[in-house]
Formats: structure tokens, C-alpha cells, sequence
């Protein structure tokens, strides 16, 4: 693969991560109440598990995007 | 019956026995003594009503045996055997029933008021993902409607596709999942058979459990209990769960989730996302110039933030349609529960005024033997 050019790919995150991080500085920006209630837009979870051979892998929780997709 | 015109007379019952009874062999002699079922205890009985009315007033309760002796020389005469007690409950059990269809009934329409408050907000959060997402339908293509399945032919799916179906965590929710689950079989089932290869990361745990059964070879991540309402966030997640699970490998990635329509109505949808290649014969977006000019590294970005975008809206879209068919659901499950309550309290009634018509005849029968005496 060719040499990044863009600083979030030399930064290692991808453009998800970066437009995520970026509505985050947003969120952030804002004056109280405005802010709190941007910032719940924010929250999630869920449990992700590996499949192998047709068998589930220990299920892992994941609420932030820094651990989403790492394999267990 | 063999003991009519019996002239000695029979033992008073104390009680009433509800049993059922089938008799397997005429009375030959005069019973001179009713040897209970084992739960009542044997009656030390006196004269008085005659065997005939006893037998006639034995009503199904329970699987319970009533023999029938001879005092003088204890010889069973007669072995009868309590019938299809199952069919006819008491009152207690009867009532105890209502009471507990009363309470099912409740909780059902106390999660209908819940699911309904909860649609509301799902349908606002639809209303301004729907605009947000417009723009992919002119790379993407618009979704396909999964009404007929035997007319969908999932020919414009590349040789490697990956499923993700999305499907809720939490149950009662009509049949939706089953929905889901039921596409995604018949997807499989048309694409194996045109040599084309396929895996599914599955996106909630009803599907996870339906499909899990069917085809677990095939999956290779799930995502479970998902915490609601669903962000934007939660989109870019599943689209780096999609990335871990190799979705760069695979030639498409095929979203089937349940579309919202109103209150009462929701359709299933697939849509299919390819990866946007920067040259070649499926170049994409020839006619566009771009800056920086490194248009393969455009081109993955677009494709990432493309995938989250479709992943949201169809998320949104499938958390107001599950919230809508449970809505329906519990109405239905209120409605069934309802009538049930209405069927158990005339049978209730009847039972009640059976019984008491029983306690009256026995009292007066009684009385009138002793004055006949």
C-alpha cells in the first residue's frame, strides 16, 4: 500500500475515527446545557464475539471506538 | 344402572367427590361402603342417600381411583376410574387463572405504553437520519425491497459478499427477526447455488441465537446487547467490526435490516455497498477530479464513512421498526388476554353455580331421606 498522505491515516486512525474525534472537539465547543446533553449523543455499547469453526468466542464489551473491531 | 330398585340402602357421603368415572363392571351386590380417593380420608358413613345419587353427582376433578367395598366381606365390587379429569378445572384453579391473565394482561399493556413512547423518539432520530444518509443512494444504489422472496434473485451480488443482518437484542417483538432471519436463509440458499461465496457478521442477539442455528459455520463476529438509543458512534463501531472482520477482503457487504412504515406496517430491505475502486475498469466517479490527488486514498475514506452512514440510517430505521411491531404485539397480547379472562369467568360461573346447585340438592336429598325415615 502506498505511503499515507492524509494525517489521520499517518496517525493510524482511520477516516471514521477521525470524523468521530473531530464531532467529539464539537461537542465539546459547546456552552453548558447544550453541552451535556451533545455529549449523550456520544455514549454506546454492545458486546462483540469472534466466531471460529462455527463456535462463539468470549464476548468482549466494547464503549469506545479505540476498541472497536480488535479481536478477542 | 344394575342397582336401581336396590332396596337396602347406601352410606351418606359426607362430601362430595368430583371425580370422573368410568365403570368397568356392574355392581352385583350392594356396596355398603365408598371408600374414597387416597387425599380424603375413608368416611365412617351412615345410611342415607342411595348409591345412585352419589355416583350421579361425582364430577372430573382429578386422576383419582374410587373403589367401591363390600363391609361384610371387603371384596372390591367395583373399581372406577376417574376419566379425562384434565378438561375440567375447579374454581380455585379457575380462578387463579383469571388472576394471573389479569396481570399478564397489565404488563402487556404497560410495555405497549412503553414501546409506544419509545417509537416516538426512534422515529425522530429516523426522521433526521434519513436526509442525513440520502447522498449514498446515488453511489450505493436505493435499497431493495424483500417482499416476494421467490422474485428476489441477488444476481447483482459479487462472488464474495458479506450479510449483516441487524435484528434486536430484546424479545416480544413481534416477528421480526424471524423476518430477518428468514431473508437471510433465502439469500444464502439463491447464492450458494450461483457458486458465490458468503459470511455474516449478525448485529443482535435474537438473530444471533436464529441464525446461530441455522448457519454457524458461515458467521464470523456478532454484535450483542447493543445499548439503545443507537448514535452515530455506535454506526462507526460496527463499521470497524465490520473492518476487523475483513469487509476490505470481500467484494460487498449486504445490509438486510426490518424499514419502518407507520405504526402497524414494516418491510424488510437489503442494501448492497461496494468498495469504490480508484482505477481499473470499475473505476469509480470518473468524471470528478479530486484533491489531494491520491484519489485511491479518497476513495477508501469515502468508502468507510459511506459504510457507517448506511449503517445508521438502516440501524434507525430497524430500532423504529422494532419498537412499532412491539408496540402491535402487546396490543394483540392485551387483546388475546382479554378475551381469555372473558372465556375463564364464564366457565368460573359455571363451575361456581354448579357447585353451589350440588351443596343445595345434597342438603334437601338429605333432609328428605331423614323425613321419608
Amino acid at each position: 500500500m502506498s505511503t499515507p498522505t492524509t494525517f489521520w491515516r499517518i496517525a493510524g486512525m482511520s477516516y471514521t475515527q477521525y470524523v468521530t474525534r473531530a464531532a467529539t472537539a464539537v461537542r465539546n465547543g459547546l456552552k453548558e446545557p447544550a453541552k451535556t446533553k451533545a455529549l449523550q449523543h456520544e455514549t454506546f455499547s454492545y458486546n462483540a464475539a469472534s466466531w471460529e469453526a462455527g463456535k462463539i468466542g468470549p464476548k468482549k464489551q466494547v464503549n469506545k471506538l479505540t476498541n472497536a473491531g480488535i479481536s478477542v | 344402572m344394575c342397582w336401581q330398585g336396590v332396596k337396602q340402602p347406601v352410606v351418606l357421603v359426607k362430601t362430595v367427590v368430583e371425580t370422573d368415572f368410568k365403570f368397568s363392571s356392574a355392581i352385583t351386590r350392594i356396596p355398603t361402603r365408598i371408600r374414597l380417593p387416597r387425599r380424603y380420608p375413608v368416611q365412617n358413613l351412615e345410611e342415607g342417600i342411595s348409591l345412585e345419587f352419589v355416583l350421579n353427582n361425582l364430577t372430573p376433578r382429578s386422576k383419582k381411583r374410587c373403589i367401591l367395598f363390600n363391609m361384610r366381606n371387603f371384596q372390591q365390587i367395583l373399581t372406577a376410574q376417574a376419566g379425562a379429569a384434565r378438561g375440567m378445572a375447579t374454581e380455585k384453579q379457575l380462578s387463579l387463572k383469571i388472576t394471573s391473565t389479569k396481570n399478564i394482561r397489565k404488563i402487556t399493556a404497560s410495555m405497549k405504553m412503553v414501546a409506544a413512547a419509545k417509537l416516538k423518539g426512534d422515529e425522530n432520530r429516523l426522521a433526521l437520519a434519513k436526509p442525513f444518509n440520502k447522498w449514498t443512494d446515488a453511489l450505493c444504489g436505493e435499497a431493495v425491497l424483500l417482499d416476494e422472496l421467490s422474485d428476489i434473485t441477488y444476481e447483482e451480488l459479487p462472488q464474495r459478499t458479506l450479510i449483516v443482518p441487524l435484528s434486536s437484542d430484546k424479545g416480544l417483538c413481534g416477528g421480526i427477526n424471524t423476518f430477518i432471519t428468514r431473508s437471510v436463509r433465502d439469500c444464502i440458499k439463491k447464492i450458494d447455488n450461483q457458486g458465490k461465496e458468503c459470511d455474516i457478521v449478525m448485529v443482535g442477539d435474537k438473530g444471533r441465537a436464529q441464525l446461530g442455528r441455522i448457519f454457524p459455520e458461515k458467521i464470523t463476529r456478532s454484535v450483542t446487547e447493543v445499548i439503545s438509543p443507537g448514535s452515530f458512534n455506535l454506526a462507526a463501531a460496527i463499521s470497524s467490526e465490520l473492518t476487523a472482520a475483513g469487509a476490505a477482503d470481500y467484494d460487498a457487504v449486504m445490509i438486510v435490516y426490518n424499514s419502518y412504515v407507520n405504526a402497524a406496517v414494516y418491510n424488510q430491505y437489503y442494501k448492497v455497498i461496494k468498495p469504490m475502486t480508484a482505477e481499473g475498469e470499475s473505476e469509480s466517479m470518473v468524471a470528478y477530479e479530486f484533491e489531494p490527488d491520491v484519489k485511491s486514498e479518497v476513495m477508501t475514506d469515502l468508502y468507510e464513512y459511506m459504510l457507517t452512514s448506511q449503517l445508521y440510517y438502516c440501524f434507525m430505521d430497524g430500532a423504529a421498526a422494532e419498537q412499532s411491531s412491539r408496540m402491535t404485539a402487546m396490543e394483540n397480547a392485551s387483546k388475546n388476554a382479554g378475551e381469555m379472562i372473558n372465556a375463564l369467568t364464564l366457565k368460573y360461573n359455571r363451575a361456581r353455580q354448579s357447585r353451589i346447585t350440588t351443596e343445595l340438592i345434597e342438603i334437601i336429598s338429605g333432609a328428605s331421606a331423614l323425613e321419608d325415615k
